[in-house]
């Protein structure tokens, strides 16, 4: 018997169990088994992940993996929890993201978990239950096409430089001799090749080193915008720009360009000129540098440009653009080569000798098998290919895609297509570095098959697909040591050392140039691929979807972007609809007044459209495919214009222009910002002994990407609200990037600012909620205590950042709701507000592991979604209580500024102004 | 005896008739069918949530707010008059201050449901209120809306006590008056009512005292009330909300706003229950002349508001100006022109007397201030410290559903009024009277 004077602590003195209490304690046992049985664990999938755990506290982990945008790859870590995948992070080891995402990379989750995803085999569209019914046809033609000895059999594919798929693609045209392949990219750019050719003989890409180019000149180019190589581009320019901040000597980003692109927003100079004005100036740059082939050419600003380049002379570069005629590209490179520029070139890592989808509707009547691998010919080609006629005549035809798209409705048979988070393979990027993908999560569609499996059955005897891909680097690397290699590589997302070999090439001897383009008839259409729907391929990912543009802050659709003086001749405001007319063929879209865009030039945004796109409704935006020909595909001449009076959006309301805009900051080099008076407030400041966290956001490097507009939605589980609400105003997003617009509409100066929360010291938003749900916490965050909110919306009212967002409805959790959540972050109910928390999970996150591992907190162990999503680092985030830490120091610089500083709010967020030369 | 000529009869019978003819019960019949429509948006708001509204942000605030203020604004200029012709015991208040009151009180019955509902989770509205919750989180006292909590609260308990006061010695003539038909459950209603009012000297003491007293504390609260409800906005960072004279704006434009529905509601009902010797020309005379001298101090408001903001800091004077010359201009000076403008027509004998100019002359000084309010709740929001590109803010059906509701309810309510007890006070109209007879 316990002696009286010990009695138990008074918690664990549990009275004696009654029936109730023990009837309770198993039902709770019960309970929680079932939940125990609800995890995916990955290792059921029989493929064991390797990785070594990244997590951020708690039993997430992240895997290494690669994602392909047009063929090229990107390294991410996936952020696993429980079999879930939930969030896509950069690989710093991969040379394609360098720890970076993009709003592409960020919503491959998304399109994993999509429930709209293509889940059943179809033929002509229908679906078919029976997947035996595929099975017999496919012997079928296997022995069909083995009596002609695979003629007539061909495979279109989009870009590949995966080695596995090219290994696989050789395999089955060396089994079936008769078959031929071909590549369609909507978005490849055949002059680019061309010129190369003309420059150097062969078509080799540059590949520069931003990072220590002292003066770029993009002639219609767009390095820091969405593409295959944004990430490493942008984070080498922002290392250029960082150290030019230090020695006081900033490097020159010249662009011309004729449409208004992210790189002409950070340009030092910018010529807002037409595509063959472009050409022009870059003869008269190349006359004045000394390229013969362009001796007497002459253009009234081509000195100066010269001039720059001239100085920066090898650590200068020259990059042509997309949809740059044959002579730019190669007069760039001309140009590069005279000012003997240590710009290295390499071979493109998706070259293939393979035919285009132009000579496969050539030849259309030797067709008798079509295999269209994860491309969607008959959305993205051309109008003047009739892909989808093809598709029909072609008696026998079986498209792969991710989607039920518009060629999966079109074609014999469609095959559910496995997800890159998926699936084994393995890809190149821009740089030749090869990297494999593993999958992250069990198949969420189990009638999906991989392209490497399906290339493998076409070769021979179907293989796992990690089997095909140890193949291919068996071959590569030999037996020796080939498991450890494989374990290495897998873990770190990376083959190391596998970049393709670069250098400096030397510019042909007969370097000739084709006729100056004569100036065309204006307006001229000029295509480009959209900032978030891309070819269209990511047209289902809402995300993307609600994603404002960076220009004229679309959602929800697109618009044709005009000229302010082209849209005032043609008496169209913003907004009115417009038919188009080229070539016989008549679309009509919403009109986008831009500025900065070349007067006479007419910008059709491709991917928009979509008639089938997965989960989200067809017809968003316009589709500039249908304006598009093979023999022009990136500028049409011949486009007349008609305002049909018809709206294209609502007007849209309080957007005001403010006189000396107080919000973006510019600076020359040495300046800083006159400090502020003295704040004064009512109440007595709040000391904060342990941490404070704090923000800078470095305006100059800022791109206006919006990479982190989607890792915070991503993060944060904001909810997606659809275009009726988004047209409404009441989209969700936490961080929003403001674009700012001064001086001319014909040479506009942009600026982008990314707004977060500010976290005031004195939030205006805390004093005015009556039931105290949004309050300071102890380490001086701003928080929403979300089940307190009643949803009176005053904090909103009270806000000058207008950073907070109302769940209007319940948009989370409602049917069709975005169906991947971050099980840290709580989802949030109807009637509540919800705003940025620096992402205070992972705060506490890297608290816990800091506590875990016995150590102090180490400047740099926490990063909000945003800051990690940046490709050019101008997020700093950390404890300002610590003199030391990185935005401490950003702080301490005199570019650092509040927004509206003048109301006496003390943001904790703040902007380092931007330098201009 | 000169009250030979002289009765409460035709006043006190209403109530006691059977039947109040079909032009009443058709009344009653489309109240009510606003009443249920009222109802209906209620339940659809509460299934479906803030998104019926056209708000978003930066406009979070639509309809909900603009009818909430423009209701209190009624109330309390309702009540401020009849509070002050109870303290000045100003002859008009025999004949108007009974209904006066009523209207007070259905107008802050239909103001008080628009905070609740304005809510994202309206059933949690409690929250507001300091109650020893477990959790032991208490009400923020430093926002304005916990104020306002307290301003509506105290504002519904003592106009109803204002008004019911002013009620017992009539509940019981009314009582006497149906025992006297025999009308026995009638009576028993009223007698319960009437708190056992024998109309002794000392009751008639105790109830002066108590009735002067109540109006008393009605005074401040009148103007704190409306002075709250302009804090919400003044207290806010908005660069046009956030300015000193804002109280003062909307309760001065209050007043004719409530006087207008006051002369409206008087004319009505002069004309349409025939108590045409009780409300006579001269009160109405009075009543219209206050209305048309509250327009004229608007006026005053309203161009002090613009000289003002020409002083103002540059932010200030850009909100004023997108507040008067932005998107919602034309509420801005449709509101101006309704709230003092068109009162100005009062100062003619005839729009005073008669109901086809006084009743319009009055809805309109109303609705001009309903203008006003959605003017100040989203033009206000117009020119913010940062540019927005979300749409305007517009009303939608819900909205508008609501809104016709709430006119609904607050109808239902006068008319159930003018039902069940004695629009005109008889008490006061006796006592009138006896005080005409000496000499």
């Amino acid at each position: 018997m316990t002696p009286p004077e010990a009695p138990l602590p008074e918690a664990l003195a549990a009275p004696d169990p009654d029936r109730r209490s023990v009837l309770r304690a198993a039902g709770a046992s019960l309970a929680l088994a079932t939940a125990a049985g609800c995890d995916w664990a990955p290792a059921e999938f029989g493929s064991p992940l390797y990785a070594p755990a990244r997590g951020l506290g708690g039993p997430a982990q992240s895997y290494a993996t690669v994602l392909e945008l047009d063929g090229i790859g990107r390294g991410v870590l996936v952020r696993v929890l429980n079999g879930h995948a939930i969030k896509i992070e950069g690989n710093p080891r991969h040379p394609g993201s360098l720890g970076a995402t993009d709003v592409f990379l960020e919503s491959a989750v998304l399109g994993l978990h999509d429930p709209a995803r293509s889940r059943r085999l179809r033929q002509r569209g229908q679906v078919v239950r029976d997947p035996a019914l595929l099975a017999a046809w496919l012997a079928e033609q296997r022995a069909a096409l083995a009596a002609q000895g695979g003629a007539g059999l061909r495979i279109l594919t989009g870009p590949v430089s995966s080695p596995t798929q090219r290994r696989l693609i050789a395999a089955v045209l060396a089994a079936w001799p008769g078959a031929r392949w071909h590549v369609h990219a909507p978005l490849a750019d055949a002059a680019a090749a061309e010129g190369a050719r003309l420059a150097f003989g062969a078509a080799l890409v540059p590949r520069p080193d931003l990072s220590t180019t002292r003066c770029l000149l993009a002639l219609g180019a767009d390095p820091l915008g969405p593409g295959p190589a944004q990430l490493a581009l942008a984070r080498g320019w922002a290392e250029a720009r960082a150290a030019g901040r230090q020695a006081g000597r900033l490097p020159a980003l010249l662009v011309a360009e004729s449409t208004p692109s992210l790189t002409g927003s950070k340009a030092d100079r910018l010529l807002v000129l037409p595509p063959w004005e472009i050409e022009a100036l870059a003869r008269g740059i190349a006359a004045e540098l000394g390229v013969a082939a362009a001796a007497g050419a002459t253009h009234p600003e081509a000195a100066t440009l010269a001039a720059s380049l001239r100085a920066a002379g090898p650590e200068a570069c020259v990059l042509a653009g997309r949809g740059q005629g044959v002579a730019v590209h190669a007069l760039a490179h001309a140009i590069n080569a005279a000012l003997g520029a240590a710009v290295p070139y390499l071979e493109d890592p998706t070259e293939a000798a393979a035919g285009t989808l132009a000579e496969l509707v050539a030849e259309a009547d030797a067709v008798t098998h079509l295999l269209v691998l994860d491309a969607n010919p008959v959305f993205d080609a051309p109008a003047d290919l009739d892909v989808a006629g093809l598709l029909r005549r072609v008696p026998h035809s079986l498209h792969a895609g991710p989607q039920v798209d518009e060629t999966a409705l079109a074609a014999g048979w469609h095959l559910p297509l496995r997800h890159p988070l998926e699936s084994w393979g393995d890809s190149l990027a821009f740089d030749g570095t090869a990297a494999l993908r593993q999958p992250v999560t069990r198949p969420l569609v189990e009638a999906a098959v991989s392209v490497e499996e399906l290339l493998s059955a076409l070769a021979g005897p179907r293989a796992d697909g990690q089997a095909l891909v140890r193949e291919t680097w068996r071959a590569a690397w030999g037996e020796a040591g080939f498991e450890e290699r494989w374990r290495a590589a897998l873990e770190a997302g990376v083959v190391p050392d596998s970049a393709a070999p670069a250098g400096v090439p030397v510019l042909r001897d007969d370097f000739t140039l084709p006729p100056p383009m004569p100036a065309p008839a204006t307006p001229v259409a000029i295509f480009a691929p959209d900032p978030h729907l891309w070819d269209g391929r990511f047209a289902s990912e809402a995300w993307l979807q609600e994603l404002p543009r960076q220009l004229g802050s679309l959602a929800w659709g697109n618009a044709v972007l005009m000229a302010p003086a082209d849209a005032r001749a043609a008496g169209l405001a913003e907004g009115a609809e417009v038919e188009l007319r080229l070539a016989d063929r008549v679309l009509r879209a919403p009109v986008l007044v831009t500025p900065g865009q070349a007067p006479g030039v007419v910008t059709l945004p491709l991917g928009g459209g979509r008639r089938a796109a997965g989960g989200v409704p067809g017809g968003i935006g316009m589709d500039a495919y249908r304006l598009r020909q093979v023999a022009s595909p990136w500028m049409a001449a011949g486009l007349s214009l008609r305002a049909t009076g018809g709206a294209g959006w609502a007007e849209r309301g309080a957007d005001f222009t403010l006189a000396g805009d107080p919000r973006v900051r510019r600076l020359t080099p040495g300046e800083a910002v006159p400090p502020l008076p003295p704040p004064r407030s009512l109440y007595p400041d709040w000391q904060y002994t342990g941490h404070a966290w704090g923000m800078a956001i470095d305006l100059d490097t800022c791109i206006g990407c919006n990479a982190c507009v989607v890792a915070c939605q991503a993060e944060n589980n904001t909810p997606v609200v659809g275009p009726e609400e988004a047209g409404r105003g009441r989209a969700m997003h936490w961080l929003r990037v403001d674009r700012v617009v001064s001086g001319s509409a014909e040479a506009p100066q942009v600026d982008f600012q990314p707004v977060p929360c500010m976290h005031c010291e004195k939030a205006p938003c805390e004093v005015v909620c009556p039931v105290n749900a949004t309050v300071h916490d102890h380490e001086g965050l701003n928080l929403m205590i979300y089940p307190r909110c009643i949803g009176t919306r005053t904090c909103s009212n009270n806000c000058p950042y207008k950073v907070r967002r109302f769940n209007w409805a319940g948009y989370a959790r409602q049917a069709g709701a975005v169906p991947v959540h971050n099980p840290n972050v709580p989802v949030r109910p109807r009637g509540v507000i919800e705003k940025c928390t620096y992402c205070q999970h992972r705060i506490k996150g890297a608290q816990d592991t800091a506590r875990q591992e016995g150590r102090a907190l180490r400047d740099g162990d926490i990063v909000t979604a945003c800051q990690n999503a940046c490709p050019t680092r101008a997020i700093h985030f950390g404890d300002i209580n610590d003199p030391t830490s990185d935005v401490s120091r950003a702080k301490a610089e005199g570019r650092n500024y509040a927004l509206l500083g003048n109301l006496d709010t003390r943001p904790r967020t703040t902007y380092l102004a931007r330098l201009v030369s | 005896m000169s009250s030979v000529e002289f009765s409460t009869r035709p006043v006190s019978d209403q109530p006691l008739r059977g039947d109040f003819g079909w032009r009443f019960a058709a009344g009653v019949a489309g109240a009510g069918l606003l009443t249920l429509m009222l109802a209906y948006a209620v339940v659809a708001l509460l299934l479906r949530g803030t998104a019926l509204w056209g708000t978003n942000i930066p406009f979070v605030w639509g309809f909900d707010l603009i009818n909430y203020i423009w209701w209190i604004g009624i109330a309390n200029a309702a009540s401020l008059f009849a509070v002050v012709l109870v303290l000045r015991r100003h002859g008009l208040r025999t004949s108007v201050n009974r209904f006066a009151e009523a209207a007070a009180l259905a107008a802050v019955a239909a103001a008080a449901i628009y905070p609740i509902l304005h809510l994202g989770r309206p059933w949690l509205f409690y929250w507001t209120v300091p109650y020893p919750a477990t959790f032991e989180v208490w009400p923020n006292f430093r926002s304005t809306l916990v104020w306002d909590f307290w301003g509506i609260m105290s504002h519904v308990v003592v106009t109803g006590l204002f008004w019911y006061t002013g009620l017992i010695p009539d509940l019981a003539t009314m009582r006497d008056r149906a025992v006297a038909k025999g009308r026995m459950v009638q009576a028993q209603i009223y007698g319960l009512l009437a708190l056992g009012w024998r109309g002794s000297v000392r009751h008639w003491a105790r109830h002066q005292a108590a009735y002067r007293l109540v109006a008393a504390l009605v005074l401040p609260m009148l103007v704190s009330a409306q002075t709250i409800v302009a804090l919400e906005f003044a207290t806010t960072l908005v660069p046009e909300w956030h300015q000193a004279r804002l109280p003062l704006h909307v309760v001065a434009t209050g007043i004719p706003s409530g006087l207008g529905v006051v002369l409206a509601l008087a004319a009505l009902l002069r004309g349409g229950l025939g108590l045409t010797r009780y409300i006579d020309d001269e009160d109405m005379h009075l009543l219209g002349k206050l209305t048309a001298a509250a327009a004229l101090l608007c006026g005053y408001v309203y161009a002090e508001a613009l000289l003002v903001a020409l002083l103002e800091d540059a932010t200030t004077r850009q909100a004023m100006a997108a507040r008067a010359f932005g998107a919602y201009a034309a509420l801005y000076w449709g509101g101006a022109a309704l709230v003092v403008g068109l009162p100005q027509l009062l100062w003619f004998r005839r729009a005073r007397i008669k109901a086809r100019w006084a009743v319009p002359i009055g809805l309109g000084a109303a609705a001009g201030v309903w203008l006003d309010r959605f003017s100040l709740v989203a033009g206000g929001l117009v020119r913010d410290h940062l540019p927005s590109t979300a749409p305007l803010y517009a009303p939608t059906m819900p909205e508008w559903t609501l809104l016709l509701g709430s006119v609904g309810l607050f109808a239902l309510l006068m008319l159930a009024f003018a039902r069940f007890v004695p629009v005109v006070s008889m008490f006061e109209m006796r006592h009138e009277e006896s005080e005409a007879d000496v000499p």
